[in-house]
């Protein structure tokens, strides 16, 4: 309660003990937290899906006021970033039309090599609740949960590639811890030289790359891409690229930026039960090309058309 | 009679004590969420700890240790942190905010503060290190202690403010 200070001795011992107890108690929640009981695990659950739309609701102006210090921002910048957009998609376009060539012949040569057909996975999208903002963890919680098909260890990604893994389920909630947290360690391999590493968290911004062969060099730049070893994760999934520090150790750059996650997109292996026929009614489907062309000055079956005038 | 008085009495104290629970709640939500804006990407100032220190030492609030407890048995559930670490960050700075007395000058206001959070955070951080069996990145802990200590005369410079200018209207 919010009180004074105790007026006689007797109490202020029962106070004493009580403060101890209770850091005691805490001493014993911290260990037994670690231990990743069930039960903890459980409790851990509820009190997520109890404790979300309360945050939702508390995040909600800061969100939003975000969002217009964004928008002030951006918009002195616009016809800068309007320049570079334009350049970005007459690259793309270039690379579009090389990438479609490229599959192609991926395809072709798949086919006669006979390679296994990867198993197919379905995505399941969610909202972040939470902002990652703790020192020592670096966890979001998103709004899907064991209703949609979530289960422990499956991948969490973005845009722009892996953002961490499902570590808690519950009914309604997930927590996905991110790849730059201390405890997340990821498979990996240098898409360049293809020598597989670890790369593991550090609770800030940048990822250590351990059990890197002594033979191997990277490149500042590389793209690194998770490995699939073990079976946990797929493979392919970007996960950063490599930067020197100033005492020459490499270290891995994630591609996704944390701060800015609001939907995260989770790899579900099975296709979930009862989502998408009970409460999802689907979109209308695309419509059909038409099959002719119509040109002008021309009909359907292409005759010329003749355009009366009136005076 | 008198048992109605207890009983009011009661029902007062855990009335003033819910409202400030939420108040705690809502501002270590807010704490949270500032990690949003740009500029505390790499960590977000420890703000709960600022205010308890304001309540403490200004304004003579003395909110119980079941009070932080909760707090930060919620923080840590929210954010995904080890079990309780928070819990025990409060009740430790909430014991030292009441036992370190220095003179209430402004300037050793902040050195007492400082005192305070630091030897807290210490405590709180070798715990860590030892259940996570490595240390973390020491840049968001800096940023973290950096960012909080500059934050604490500017929101203790402002309550002066208010309450000068309050004093002010109402004279």
């Amino acid at each position: 309660m919010v009180s004074g200070k105790p007026s006689n001795t007797k109490s202020f011992k029962g106070v004493k003990n009580f403060n101890f107890l209770l850091i005691l108690l805490c001493l014993i929640l911290v260990f037994l937290g670690k231990l990743d009981l069930i039960a903890i695990r459980n409790i851990k659950g509820f009190l997520s899906d109890f404790l979300a739309p309360v945050t939702y609701a508390f995040n909600k102006p800061v969100k939003e006021m975000v969002g217009v210090f964004e928008d002030v921002k951006s918009a002195g910048s616009l016809r800068e970033e309007n320049i570079r957009l334009k350049s970005e998609v007459r690259k793309l376009r270039v690379i579009n039309s090389k990438a479609s060539s490229q599959e192609l012949e991926l395809l072709e040569l798949r086919e006669l090599l006979k390679v296994l057909p990867e198993k197919k996975s379905q995505i399941i999208t969610g909202r972040a609740i939470t902002a990652p903002g703790g020192i020592f963890a670096n966890t979001v919680l998103i709004n899907a949960g064991k209703d949609y098909g979530v289960k422990i260890g499956q991948p969490a990604i973005s845009s722009l590639g892996l953002v961490g893994y499902v570590v808690n389920v519950s009914l309604k909630t997930s927590r996905i811890l991110l790849i730059i947290d201390i405890n997340s360690m990821i498979p990996v391999y240098l898409t360049s030289s293809n020598w597989p590493a670890v790369v593991q968290g550090q609770s800030g911004k940048l990822l250590k790359i351990k059990f890197l062969s002594t033979k191997a060099k990277p490149v500042e730049g590389e793209v690194v891409q998770t490995s699939g070893h073990g079976g946990r994760l797929p493979s392919g999934i970007n996960v950063g690229k490599i930067v020197k520090s100033f005492s020459g150790k490499y270290y891995v750059k994630p591609t996704v930026e944390f701060q800015r996650l609001t939907y995260i997109s989770i790899i579900i292996n099975k296709k979930p039960e009862n989502v998408y026929s009970t409460t999802f009614h689907g979109f209308a489907p695309l419509q059909k090309p038409e099959q002719s062309i119509k040109l002008k000055g021309l009909n359907l079956s292409g005759k010329r058309i003749i355009e009366s005038t009136e005076d | 009679m008198i048992k109605d008085n207890n009983l009011l009495h009661i029902f007062y104290s855990f009335s003033r004590s819910l409202l400030f629970f939420i108040f705690l709640f809502y501002l270590i939500n807010l704490q949270i969420s500032l990690s949003l804006f740009s500029l505390f990407e790499t960590a977000t100032p420890n703000l709960i700890s600022i205010i308890l220190y304001i309540c403490i030492k200004r304004l003579g609030i003395n909110p119980s240790n079941t009070i932080m407890f909760f707090i930060g048995f919620f923080h840590d559930v929210m954010i995904g942190n080890n079990l309780a670490i928070t819990s025990i960050f409060l009740i430790l700075f909430k014991f030292l905010s009441e036992t370190v007395i220095l003179d209430k000058n402004n300037q050793e206001e902040w050195i007492s503060f400082t005192i305070i959070f630091i030897s807290s955070f210490v405590i709180i951080f070798i715990l860590n290190s030892i259940i996570n069996l490595s240390i973390p990145e020491l840049t968001p802990i800096f940023f973290h202690i950096g960012i909080t200590l500059i934050l604490f005369p500017i929101i203790n410079m402002s309550m002066h403010f208010f309450n000068f200018v309050t004093r002010l209207i109402k004279g």
